[in-house]
């Protein structure tokens, strides 16, 4: 007899649930899409369209570009930004800005496709431009959106130094003269 | 300063100067507005005090340009009649008297960088991209 309810109620919970759950697919059956609003009398519609990517046509990479000499010593297989050799600087906002959201948030490194190392020094860069008030329109609707206007010491200007992003050991000032 | 006339001489006031304008918009590098202190002492037992580089220019937007003048310069009594030839101050509001006589500029060594939202809305768009969506990306 409890076999039976229980049987039965687990046949009730599948039919009630399954419509729900969502399935699962391997395949890339997404595409980059907009999530786009809109009323329809008093129901609010939200709708995944999907879009081309604006990038697709200004992108560059290194394997299309000819006459590229990159430093000897690069591993064969490297991400998009070890092979393209760039010189990225913290103020460097065109470039940065690709990296970020529309609230100035780093991208995960599963959507920038970044290898560990040049995500690291990346986000770093976000961040410095971010504290330097250089990217001040990709920031949190609640920003005030003018360096001047921060709190404390936040609101004089800074420059950052991006020898220091991997610089896994600050040296204290007496250090070197140990050494001799 | 006037070093380069033939009659110069530390001694010699021969009417030269320096002009520092908006020294308020001065950067610092990294977090040294919160880490850099000025320490300054009153001569009295617990008359010591440390100072954050903000709050002195919170105070005085021209005195951490004087003082970084000031320690660069050899400690000789002739220090402080060579700081009075540095006049300072704290943004393009500059006494006609020692505008009339301004003659030669020293330029910045380091460039002010430009904002994203002063680059025009359509250049940042026709920028040549690094980095592409994934397919799977959805806009926010």
């Amino acid at each position: 007899m409890a076999l039976l309810a229980r049987t039965g109620v687990s046949f009730l919970k599948n039919a009630v649930l399954s419509t729900s759950v969502r399935t699962l697919s391997l395949t890339n059956k997404l595409n980059l899409k907009e999530l786009q609003e809109r009323k329809e009398g008093s129901t609010l519609v939200v709708e995944g369209v999907n879009v081309p990517s604006p990038r697709t046509e200004l992108l560059i990479r290194a394997e299309n570009i000819k006459d590229l000499v990159q430093p000897e010593g690069t591993p064969k297989e490297t991400c998009y930004m070890c092979a393209l050799g760039l010189d990225v600087k913290h103020t460097d906002v065109l470039i940065l800005s690709q990296f970020v959201r529309s609230d100035g948030c780093m991208l995960p490194r599963r959507i920038t496709g970044l290898c560990r190392r040049q995500q690291k020094k990346i986000g770093k860069m976000v961040s410095m431009a971010q504290k330097a008030g250089l990217m001040i329109n990709l920031t949190p609707s609640f920003c005030k959106k003018d360096p001047k206007k921060r709190y404390g010491f936040k609101k004089f200007n800074s420059y950052f130094d991006e020898t220091t992003i991997f610089q896994k050991k600050i040296p204290t000032p007496f250090e070197h003269l140990k050494n001799r | 300063m006037g070093m380069h006339k033939p009659i110069y001489h530390p001694m010699n006031d021969c009417g030269d100067v320096v002009v520092c304008i908006n020294s308020r918009d001065i950067a610092l590098r990294g977090d040294e507005w919160k880490k850099r202190a000025y320490f300054h002492h009153t001569g009295y037992p617990g008359g010591a005090t440390w100072t954050l580089a903000w709050e002195v220019h919170n105070k005085d937007p021209t005195m951490i340009i004087k003082k970084a003048v000031y320690r660069s310069m050899k400690g000789n009594l002739q220090r402080r009649h060579t700081m009075e030839r540095l006049l300072i101050y704290p943004d393009e509001e500059v006494p006609e008297d020692v505008l009339q006589n301004v003659t030669n500029q020293i330029r910045q060594l380091r460039l002010v960088p430009t904002r994203l939202d002063h680059i025009p809305e359509d250049e940042v768009r026709k920028f040549p991209k690094v980095m592409d969506y994934p397919k799977d990306y959805v806009y926010k």
